[in-house]
Protein backbone atom coordinates (compact mmCIF):
# COMPACT_ATOMS: atom_id res chain seq x y z
CA UNK A 1 0.00 0.00 0.00
CA UNK A 2 1.74 3.38 -1.26
CA UNK A 3 1.35 6.31 1.52
CA UNK A 4 -0.27 9.34 0.00
CA UNK A 5 0.61 11.63 3.13
CA UNK A 6 4.11 11.37 2.07
CA UNK A 7 3.60 12.57 -1.16
CA UNK A 8 5.49 16.15 -0.79
CA UNK A 9 3.23 19.25 -2.10
CA UNK A 10 4.61 20.54 -5.20
CA UNK A 11 6.83 23.54 -5.27
CA UNK A 12 6.94 23.82 -1.74
CA UNK A 13 10.15 24.97 -1.01
CA UNK A 14 9.45 28.30 -3.43
CA UNK A 15 6.31 29.09 -0.78
CA UNK A 16 9.01 28.83 1.78
CA UNK A 17 11.53 31.12 0.41
CA UNK A 18 8.69 33.66 -0.50
CA UNK A 19 7.50 33.53 2.87
CA UNK A 20 10.81 33.93 4.62
CA UNK A 21 11.02 37.51 2.49
CA UNK A 22 7.49 38.77 3.05
CA UNK A 23 8.30 38.17 6.55
CA UNK A 24 11.68 39.91 6.13
CA UNK A 25 9.85 43.08 4.01
CA UNK A 26 6.98 43.62 6.80
CA UNK A 27 9.87 43.87 9.23
CA UNK A 28 11.52 46.33 7.44
CA UNK A 29 8.28 48.47 6.80
CA UNK A 30 7.73 48.20 10.76
CA UNK A 31 11.00 49.02 11.14
CA UNK A 32 10.96 52.02 8.96
CA UNK A 33 7.50 53.36 10.36
CA UNK A 34 8.93 53.43 13.86
CA UNK A 35 12.18 55.21 12.34
CA UNK A 36 10.58 57.85 10.60
CA UNK A 37 7.07 57.66 11.61
CA UNK A 38 7.49 58.52 15.68
CA UNK A 39 8.89 61.79 15.82
CA UNK A 40 12.22 61.22 17.94
CA UNK A 41 13.43 63.97 19.94
CA UNK A 42 16.66 64.37 18.24
CA UNK A 43 17.30 67.96 18.72
CA UNK A 44 17.40 70.00 21.84
CA UNK A 45 16.85 73.53 21.99
CA UNK A 46 20.27 75.57 22.61
CA UNK A 47 20.50 77.07 26.10
CA UNK A 48 19.71 80.30 26.29
CA UNK A 49 22.21 81.99 28.96
CA UNK A 50 21.08 85.33 30.39
CA UNK A 51 22.79 87.79 32.63
CA UNK A 52 20.90 89.69 35.21
CA UNK A 53 21.81 93.09 35.89
CA UNK A 54 20.82 95.54 38.97
CA UNK A 55 21.21 98.75 36.62
CA UNK A 56 23.58 99.83 33.95
CA UNK A 57 27.61 99.47 34.74
CA UNK A 58 28.47 102.79 36.18
CA UNK A 59 29.32 105.05 33.01
CA UNK A 60 33.68 105.57 32.48
CA UNK A 61 34.78 108.60 33.05
CA UNK A 62 35.44 110.08 29.75
CA UNK A 63 38.72 108.98 29.16
CA UNK A 64 41.56 110.98 29.32
CA UNK A 65 42.81 112.12 25.33
CA UNK A 66 46.03 113.02 26.03
CA UNK A 67 47.60 111.23 28.10
CA UNK A 68 51.03 112.81 28.41
CA UNK A 69 50.65 116.60 30.50
CA UNK A 70 53.18 118.82 30.61
CA UNK A 71 55.34 116.50 28.61
CA UNK A 72 59.78 116.97 29.43
CA UNK A 73 61.20 118.26 26.76
CA UNK A 74 60.88 115.68 23.93
CA UNK A 75 64.05 114.63 22.12
CA UNK A 76 63.70 114.58 18.25
CA UNK A 77 61.28 112.27 16.89
CA UNK A 78 62.24 108.97 17.85
CA UNK A 79 62.35 106.21 15.22
CA UNK A 80 60.14 104.35 18.02
CA UNK A 81 56.75 104.24 18.19
CA UNK A 82 55.65 106.84 20.67
CA UNK A 83 53.89 105.69 23.81
CA UNK A 84 50.57 104.43 23.06
CA UNK A 85 48.04 106.45 24.50
CA UNK A 86 46.18 104.54 26.88
CA UNK A 87 43.25 102.90 24.91
CA UNK A 88 40.02 104.47 26.41
CA UNK A 89 38.39 101.05 25.55
CA UNK A 90 38.89 98.49 28.31
CA UNK A 91 38.39 101.25 30.73
CA UNK A 92 34.75 101.55 29.37
CA UNK A 93 34.36 97.84 28.83
CA UNK A 94 35.72 96.46 32.52
CA UNK A 95 34.36 97.88 36.09
CA UNK A 96 36.25 100.99 37.14
CA UNK A 97 36.99 98.72 40.87
CA UNK A 98 39.85 97.00 38.78
CA UNK A 99 41.31 100.28 37.90
CA UNK A 100 44.44 99.95 39.73
CA UNK A 101 44.92 96.83 38.18
CA UNK A 102 44.48 97.43 35.03
CA UNK A 103 46.89 100.58 35.49
CA UNK A 104 49.81 97.91 36.95
CA UNK A 105 49.03 95.72 34.11
CA UNK A 106 49.69 98.33 31.95
CA UNK A 107 52.54 99.50 33.74
CA UNK A 108 54.10 96.20 33.63
CA UNK A 109 53.31 95.64 30.22
CA UNK A 110 54.58 98.95 28.86
CA UNK A 111 57.86 98.06 30.74
CA UNK A 112 58.00 94.56 29.23
CA UNK A 113 57.81 95.87 26.13
CA UNK A 114 60.44 98.57 26.37
CA UNK A 115 62.81 95.31 27.11
CA UNK A 116 62.22 93.28 24.51
CA UNK A 117 62.50 96.75 22.42
CA UNK A 118 65.89 97.29 24.23
CA UNK A 119 66.99 93.59 23.93
CA UNK A 120 66.27 93.85 20.11
CA UNK A 121 67.96 96.79 19.78
CA UNK A 122 70.89 95.55 21.44
CA UNK A 123 71.16 92.73 18.92
CA UNK A 124 70.96 94.44 15.93
CA UNK A 125 73.57 97.26 17.24
CA UNK A 126 75.79 93.90 18.01
CA UNK A 127 75.13 92.23 14.46
CA UNK A 128 75.82 95.30 12.54
CA UNK A 129 79.42 95.86 14.93
CA UNK A 130 80.59 92.31 13.42
CA UNK A 131 79.60 93.31 10.35
CA UNK A 132 81.26 96.43 10.44
CA UNK A 133 84.68 94.50 12.31
CA UNK A 134 84.15 91.90 9.13
CA UNK A 135 84.14 94.34 6.54
CA UNK A 136 87.20 96.80 8.31
CA UNK A 137 88.88 93.88 8.56
CA UNK A 138 88.92 92.85 4.95
CA UNK A 139 89.35 96.58 3.99
CA UNK A 140 93.06 96.21 5.79
CA UNK A 141 93.58 93.13 4.48
CA UNK A 142 93.21 94.70 0.96
CA UNK A 143 95.28 97.64 2.06
CA UNK A 144 93.29 100.31 0.81
CA UNK A 145 94.08 101.99 3.86
CA UNK A 146 92.59 105.80 3.03
CA UNK A 147 89.83 104.82 1.93
CA UNK A 148 89.01 102.14 4.28
CA UNK A 149 89.82 104.59 6.66
CA UNK A 150 87.39 106.52 5.76
CA UNK A 151 84.95 104.11 5.22
CA UNK A 152 85.42 103.37 8.70
CA UNK A 153 85.33 106.30 10.10
CA UNK A 154 82.38 107.16 8.58
CA UNK A 155 80.67 103.52 9.84
CA UNK A 156 81.92 104.71 13.28
CA UNK A 157 80.41 107.99 12.79
CA UNK A 158 77.60 106.33 11.64
CA UNK A 159 77.22 103.86 14.55
CA UNK A 160 78.05 106.40 17.33
CA UNK A 161 75.21 107.86 15.96
CA UNK A 162 72.61 104.99 15.49
CA UNK A 163 74.04 104.98 19.60
CA UNK A 164 72.81 108.49 20.32
CA UNK A 165 69.69 107.64 18.44
CA UNK A 166 69.21 104.01 20.42
CA UNK A 167 69.62 105.69 23.68
CA UNK A 168 67.29 108.47 22.59
CA UNK A 169 64.69 106.29 21.92
CA UNK A 170 65.04 104.45 24.86
CA UNK A 171 64.67 107.73 26.84
CA UNK A 172 61.98 108.59 24.93
CA UNK A 173 59.86 105.48 25.62
CA UNK A 174 60.92 105.57 29.06
CA UNK A 175 59.24 108.82 29.38
CA UNK A 176 56.10 107.86 27.43
CA UNK A 177 55.80 104.99 30.16
CA UNK A 178 56.31 107.54 32.74
CA UNK A 179 53.66 109.37 31.38
CA UNK A 180 51.61 106.62 30.65
CA UNK A 181 51.51 105.62 34.59
CA UNK A 182 50.85 109.22 35.15
CA UNK A 183 47.45 109.21 33.09
CA UNK A 184 47.03 105.87 34.11
CA UNK A 185 47.13 107.25 37.87
CA UNK A 186 45.28 110.07 37.37
CA UNK A 187 42.53 108.80 35.58
CA UNK A 188 41.82 106.51 39.26
CA UNK A 189 42.05 109.24 41.44
CA UNK A 190 39.71 111.10 39.04
CA UNK A 191 37.96 108.33 39.21
CA UNK A 192 38.27 108.15 43.36
CA UNK A 193 37.21 111.53 43.47
CA UNK A 194 34.02 111.39 41.37
CA UNK A 195 33.50 108.53 43.62
CA UNK A 196 33.59 110.17 46.75
CA UNK A 197 31.75 112.84 45.37
CA UNK A 198 28.68 110.75 44.28
CA UNK A 199 29.24 109.39 47.82
CA UNK A 200 28.66 112.70 49.35
CA UNK A 201 26.27 113.82 47.41
CA UNK A 202 23.29 110.81 48.06
CA UNK A 203 24.59 111.07 51.50
CA UNK A 204 23.18 114.32 51.33
CA UNK A 205 20.56 112.97 49.65
CA UNK A 206 19.52 110.75 52.08
CA UNK A 207 19.70 112.99 55.23
CA UNK A 208 17.58 115.72 53.41
CA UNK A 209 15.31 112.76 52.73
CA UNK A 210 15.19 111.45 56.14
CA UNK A 211 15.24 114.99 57.47
CA UNK A 212 12.19 115.68 55.09
CA UNK A 213 9.84 113.11 57.08
CA UNK A 214 11.43 113.89 60.47
CA UNK A 215 8.29 115.64 62.38
CA UNK A 216 10.48 116.75 65.44
CA UNK A 217 9.04 116.42 68.87
CA UNK A 218 7.99 119.34 70.98
CA UNK A 219 10.30 118.92 74.31
CA UNK A 220 13.65 118.34 71.45
CA UNK A 221 15.97 120.97 73.06
CA UNK A 222 19.60 121.64 71.37
CA UNK A 223 21.13 119.69 68.35
CA UNK A 224 21.07 116.19 69.75
CA UNK A 225 22.55 113.49 67.03
CA UNK A 226 21.07 110.38 66.48
CA UNK A 227 23.49 107.36 65.13
CA UNK A 228 21.42 105.13 63.38
CA UNK A 229 22.22 101.52 61.57
CA UNK A 230 20.47 101.03 58.33
CA UNK A 231 20.13 98.06 56.48
CA UNK A 232 19.35 98.48 53.27
CA UNK A 233 18.41 96.20 49.73
CA UNK A 234 19.93 96.95 46.52
CA UNK A 235 17.24 98.74 45.66
CA UNK A 236 17.21 101.42 48.43
CA UNK A 237 14.11 99.43 50.62
CA UNK A 238 14.54 99.90 54.46
CA UNK A 239 15.14 96.91 56.27
CA UNK A 240 15.54 98.00 59.54
CA UNK A 241 16.57 100.71 61.50
CA UNK A 242 18.61 100.49 64.71
CA UNK A 243 19.46 103.16 66.89
CA UNK A 244 23.26 102.70 67.67
CA UNK A 245 24.08 105.85 69.39
CA UNK A 246 20.93 107.22 71.26
CA UNK A 247 20.33 111.27 71.47
CA UNK A 248 19.10 111.03 74.94
CA UNK A 249 15.52 112.17 73.84
CA UNK A 250 13.68 108.60 73.11
CA UNK A 251 10.85 110.79 71.34
CA UNK A 252 13.46 112.42 68.82
CA UNK A 253 15.33 108.32 68.35
CA UNK A 254 11.85 106.99 67.96
CA UNK A 255 10.90 110.02 65.49
CA UNK A 256 13.66 109.77 63.45
CA UNK A 257 13.73 105.85 62.81
CA UNK A 258 9.92 106.59 62.19
CA UNK A 259 11.46 109.06 59.74
CA UNK A 260 14.18 106.68 58.05
CA UNK A 261 11.26 103.92 57.63
CA UNK A 262 9.06 106.30 55.99
CA UNK A 263 11.73 107.80 53.02
CA UNK A 264 11.79 103.94 51.89
CA UNK A 265 13.06 103.81 49.33
CA UNK A 266 16.12 106.07 49.73
CA UNK A 267 17.70 107.20 47.18
CA UNK A 268 21.32 105.61 46.20
CA UNK A 269 23.68 106.57 43.58
CA UNK A 270 23.32 104.73 40.08
CA UNK A 271 27.15 103.45 40.27
CA UNK A 272 27.31 99.96 41.61
CA UNK A 273 30.65 101.03 43.68
CA UNK A 274 29.60 103.81 45.19
CA UNK A 275 26.38 102.04 45.92
CA UNK A 276 28.86 100.05 47.91
CA UNK A 277 29.44 102.75 50.58
CA UNK A 278 25.03 102.27 51.32
CA UNK A 279 24.23 99.10 50.49
CA UNK A 280 23.94 96.39 53.06
CA UNK A 281 24.57 98.50 56.09
CA UNK A 282 24.73 102.38 56.44
CA UNK A 283 25.00 104.06 59.51
CA UNK A 284 23.24 107.26 59.26
CA UNK A 285 24.02 110.38 61.72
CA UNK A 286 21.04 112.59 62.13
CA UNK A 287 20.75 116.13 63.63
CA UNK A 288 17.46 118.22 63.64
CA UNK A 289 19.63 120.88 62.38
CA UNK A 290 22.22 121.11 59.44
CA UNK B 1 23.10 53.77 29.59
CA UNK B 2 23.82 57.29 29.53
CA UNK B 3 23.15 59.62 31.63
CA UNK B 4 23.86 62.33 30.07
CA UNK B 5 21.81 65.40 28.44
CA UNK B 6 20.37 65.92 25.43
CA UNK B 7 21.40 62.93 23.52
CA UNK B 8 20.13 61.19 20.78
CA UNK B 9 16.70 59.32 20.76
CA UNK B 10 16.43 57.81 17.84
CA UNK B 11 15.09 54.08 17.60
CA UNK B 12 18.88 52.31 16.88
CA UNK B 13 20.53 54.78 19.34
CA UNK B 14 18.07 53.49 22.01
CA UNK B 15 18.34 49.48 21.16
CA UNK B 16 22.28 49.87 20.74
CA UNK B 17 22.20 51.71 24.48
CA UNK B 18 20.18 48.86 25.90
CA UNK B 19 21.18 46.61 29.05
CA UNK B 20 22.31 43.69 27.73
CA UNK B 21 19.23 41.37 29.10
CA UNK B 22 16.87 43.79 27.21
CA UNK B 23 18.98 43.65 24.42
CA UNK B 24 19.06 39.99 24.32
CA UNK B 25 14.64 40.14 25.12
CA UNK B 26 14.27 42.17 22.43
CA UNK B 27 16.50 40.30 20.00
CA UNK B 28 14.31 37.34 20.87
CA UNK B 29 10.97 39.06 20.23
CA UNK B 30 12.92 39.86 17.07
CA UNK B 31 13.19 36.37 16.37
CA UNK B 32 9.76 35.50 17.08
CA UNK B 33 8.15 37.41 14.88
CA UNK B 34 10.41 36.65 11.96
CA UNK B 35 9.45 32.93 12.38
CA UNK B 36 5.88 33.91 13.26
CA UNK B 37 5.41 35.89 10.01
CA UNK B 38 7.54 33.21 7.97
CA UNK B 39 5.14 30.77 9.16
CA UNK B 40 2.01 32.62 8.58
CA UNK B 41 3.18 33.29 4.90
CA UNK B 42 3.62 29.93 4.76
CA UNK B 43 0.02 29.25 5.92
CA UNK B 44 -1.53 31.86 4.27
CA UNK B 45 0.10 29.95 1.03
CA UNK B 46 -0.39 26.80 1.98
CA UNK B 47 -4.46 27.09 2.68
CA UNK B 48 -5.06 29.00 -0.01
CA UNK B 49 -3.87 26.60 -2.15
CA UNK B 50 -5.73 23.48 -0.52
CA UNK B 51 -8.96 25.76 -0.61
CA UNK B 52 -8.32 26.21 -4.45
CA UNK B 53 -7.68 22.51 -4.89
CA UNK B 54 -10.40 21.46 -3.08
CA UNK B 55 -12.64 23.53 -5.00
CA UNK B 56 -11.17 22.11 -8.11
CA UNK B 57 -11.46 18.51 -7.07
CA UNK B 58 -15.10 19.19 -5.95
CA UNK B 59 -15.99 20.74 -9.17
CA UNK B 60 -14.29 17.57 -11.10
CA UNK B 61 -15.78 14.78 -8.68
CA UNK B 62 -19.57 16.31 -8.61
CA UNK B 63 -19.39 16.98 -12.11
CA UNK B 64 -20.02 13.67 -13.27
CA UNK B 65 -16.39 12.42 -14.05
CA UNK B 66 -16.37 8.58 -13.74
CA UNK B 67 -14.65 7.70 -10.55
CA UNK B 68 -12.15 5.10 -12.24
CA UNK B 69 -10.16 7.78 -14.28
CA UNK B 70 -10.35 10.44 -11.35
CA UNK B 71 -8.63 7.71 -9.29
CA UNK B 72 -6.30 6.92 -12.20
CA UNK B 73 -5.52 10.45 -13.10
CA UNK B 74 -4.94 11.42 -8.62
CA UNK B 75 -2.58 8.42 -8.18
CA UNK B 76 -0.85 8.26 -11.65
CA UNK B 77 -0.17 12.05 -12.25
CA UNK B 78 0.74 13.54 -8.81
CA UNK B 79 -0.28 16.79 -10.11
CA UNK B 80 -1.46 19.12 -7.66
CA UNK B 81 -3.49 16.65 -5.32
CA UNK B 82 -5.59 18.34 -2.79
CA UNK B 83 -6.20 16.93 1.08
CA UNK B 84 -9.35 15.76 -0.46
CA UNK B 85 -8.27 14.26 -3.57
CA UNK B 86 -5.62 12.12 -1.19
CA UNK B 87 -8.56 11.02 1.00
CA UNK B 88 -10.76 10.08 -2.07
CA UNK B 89 -7.83 8.19 -3.50
CA UNK B 90 -6.70 6.18 -0.15
CA UNK B 91 -10.76 5.07 0.23
CA UNK B 92 -11.40 4.17 -3.48
CA UNK B 93 -7.98 1.95 -3.52
CA UNK B 94 -8.76 0.19 -0.22
CA UNK B 95 -12.94 -0.14 -1.60
CA UNK B 96 -11.00 -1.89 -5.03
CA UNK B 97 -8.60 -3.90 -3.43
CA UNK B 98 -11.46 -4.85 -0.70
CA UNK B 99 -13.72 -6.00 -3.79
CA UNK B 100 -11.60 -7.54 -5.56
CA UNK B 101 -11.16 -10.03 -2.68
CA UNK B 102 -13.95 -13.13 -3.46
CA UNK B 103 -16.42 -13.01 -0.68
CA UNK B 104 -16.28 -10.01 1.65
CA UNK B 105 -19.64 -8.58 2.75
CA UNK B 106 -20.48 -4.92 1.85
CA UNK B 107 -20.08 -3.73 4.99
CA UNK B 108 -16.32 -5.41 6.01
CA UNK B 109 -16.02 -3.68 2.25
CA UNK B 110 -17.42 0.14 3.92
CA UNK B 111 -15.51 -0.14 7.03
CA UNK B 112 -12.49 -0.68 5.35
CA UNK B 113 -12.85 1.87 3.17
CA UNK B 114 -14.05 4.42 5.55
CA UNK B 115 -11.02 3.79 7.76
CA UNK B 116 -8.30 4.17 5.31
CA UNK B 117 -10.31 7.41 4.60
CA UNK B 118 -10.50 8.21 8.08
CA UNK B 119 -6.83 7.83 8.56
CA UNK B 120 -5.66 9.79 5.74
CA UNK B 121 -8.03 12.34 6.52
CA UNK B 122 -6.19 12.21 10.27
CA UNK B 123 -2.65 13.03 8.64
CA UNK B 124 -4.21 15.13 6.27
CA UNK B 125 -5.38 17.49 8.93
CA UNK B 126 -2.29 16.98 10.89
CA UNK B 127 -0.10 18.75 8.30
CA UNK B 128 -2.40 21.31 7.67
CA UNK B 129 -2.73 22.40 11.01
CA UNK B 130 1.86 21.98 11.68
CA UNK B 131 3.35 25.25 13.03
CA UNK B 132 0.14 26.64 14.10
CA UNK B 133 0.84 25.97 17.77
CA UNK B 134 4.12 27.81 17.32
CA UNK B 135 1.57 31.02 16.13
CA UNK B 136 -0.36 30.17 19.00
CA UNK B 137 3.01 30.11 21.66
CA UNK B 138 4.11 33.35 20.02
CA UNK B 139 0.79 34.97 20.65
CA UNK B 140 0.35 34.17 24.13
CA UNK B 141 4.33 34.35 25.44
CA UNK B 142 5.80 37.27 23.67
CA UNK B 143 3.89 39.84 25.49
CA UNK B 144 5.23 38.24 28.93
CA UNK B 145 8.51 38.50 26.95
CA UNK B 146 8.54 41.83 26.21
CA UNK B 147 7.41 42.63 29.65
CA UNK B 148 9.89 41.26 31.20
CA UNK B 149 11.97 43.54 29.05
CA UNK B 150 10.57 46.72 30.27
CA UNK B 151 10.17 46.04 33.75
CA UNK B 152 14.31 45.33 33.62
CA UNK B 153 14.92 48.39 31.83
CA UNK B 154 12.96 50.52 33.78
CA UNK B 155 14.46 48.72 36.92
CA UNK B 156 18.03 49.60 35.41
CA UNK B 157 16.77 53.15 35.27
CA UNK B 158 15.76 53.72 38.40
CA UNK B 159 18.52 52.01 40.20
CA UNK B 160 20.98 54.35 37.80
CA UNK B 161 18.85 57.51 39.06
CA UNK B 162 19.36 56.53 42.59
CA UNK B 163 23.51 57.35 42.29
CA UNK B 164 22.84 60.49 41.10
CA UNK B 165 22.07 63.57 43.57
CA UNK B 166 19.59 65.97 41.68
CA UNK B 167 17.32 63.52 39.70
CA UNK B 168 15.73 65.02 36.74
CA UNK B 169 13.19 63.42 33.95
CA UNK B 170 16.10 63.60 31.22
CA UNK B 171 18.23 60.95 33.57
CA UNK B 172 15.24 58.11 33.39
CA UNK B 173 13.28 59.02 30.07
CA UNK B 174 15.92 57.21 27.76
CA UNK B 175 15.85 54.18 30.01
CA UNK B 176 12.13 54.10 30.14
CA UNK B 177 12.02 54.70 26.46
CA UNK B 178 14.30 51.82 25.99
CA UNK B 179 12.41 49.38 27.86
CA UNK B 180 9.18 50.32 26.15
CA UNK B 181 10.56 49.39 23.35
CA UNK B 182 10.45 45.69 24.14
CA UNK B 183 6.84 45.84 25.21
CA UNK B 184 6.38 47.23 21.54
CA UNK B 185 8.24 44.43 19.88
CA UNK B 186 6.43 41.49 21.91
CA UNK B 187 3.04 43.29 20.94
CA UNK B 188 4.39 43.22 17.40
CA UNK B 189 5.01 39.93 17.44
CA UNK B 190 2.19 38.65 19.54
CA UNK B 191 -0.64 40.34 17.59
CA UNK B 192 -0.10 39.45 13.69
CA UNK B 193 0.02 35.71 15.58
CA UNK B 194 -2.86 35.77 17.96
CA UNK B 195 -4.85 37.29 14.40
CA UNK B 196 -2.93 34.25 12.28
CA UNK B 197 -3.66 31.45 14.22
CA UNK B 198 -6.99 32.34 15.12
CA UNK B 199 -7.91 33.07 11.24
CA UNK B 200 -6.18 29.61 10.18
CA UNK B 201 -8.19 27.48 12.67
CA UNK B 202 -11.13 28.76 11.62
CA UNK B 203 -9.98 28.33 7.89
CA UNK B 204 -8.72 24.88 8.89
CA UNK B 205 -11.98 23.71 10.76
CA UNK B 206 -13.86 24.66 7.10
CA UNK B 207 -11.55 22.91 5.08
CA UNK B 208 -11.75 19.42 7.68
CA UNK B 209 -15.61 19.80 7.78
CA UNK B 210 -15.73 19.53 3.86
CA UNK B 211 -13.14 16.84 4.00
CA UNK B 212 -15.72 14.92 6.55
CA UNK B 213 -19.13 16.09 4.43
CA UNK B 214 -16.80 14.76 1.75
CA UNK B 215 -15.82 11.39 3.88
CA UNK B 216 -19.70 10.91 4.34
CA UNK B 217 -20.94 11.38 0.99
CA UNK B 218 -17.79 9.06 -1.06
CA UNK B 219 -19.06 6.44 1.42
CA UNK B 220 -22.45 6.64 0.39
CA UNK B 221 -21.84 6.54 -3.21
CA UNK B 222 -19.39 3.76 -2.78
CA UNK B 223 -22.43 1.73 -0.83
CA UNK B 224 -24.17 1.99 -3.66
CA UNK B 225 -21.63 1.21 -6.28
CA UNK B 226 -20.89 -2.17 -3.79
CA UNK B 227 -24.51 -3.24 -3.28
CA UNK B 228 -25.08 -2.44 -7.29
CA UNK B 229 -22.11 -4.93 -7.98
CA UNK B 230 -22.88 -7.50 -5.62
Amino acid sequence: MRLAADAPLTARDNTRRVAAALALGVHALFVLLLVFGVSWQTEHPAPVMVDLWQALPAAAPPPQRDPRPADPVKPEPAPTKPAPAPDPEPAAEVPPPKAPDIALEKKRAETERLKKIKAIEQAEARAREAALQAESDALKKARDTQQSEQKRQALLRQMEADELKQSMAGEAAANAARAARQAAAQAASARQSALSQSIGKYRDLISATVRGHTRLPDNLSGNPQVRCLVKLLPTGDVVSVRVTQSSGNPAYDAAVVRAIQQSSPLPLPPEREARAAFVPELSLTHRPQE
Amino acid sequence: MNPELGQDLSLLHLVWNASLPVQFVMLLLLGASLMSWWVIFIKLFALKRARQLTDQFEHEFWGGSDLNTLYQRISGGRESVCEMGRIFEAGFREFLKLRGQSGQSINVILDGTRRAMRATYQRELDHLESHLSFLATVGSVSPYVGLFGTVWGIMIAFIGLSSVAQATLAQVAPGIAEALIATAMGLFAAIPAVVGYNRYTHDIDRLANRMESFMEEFSNILQRQASKAG
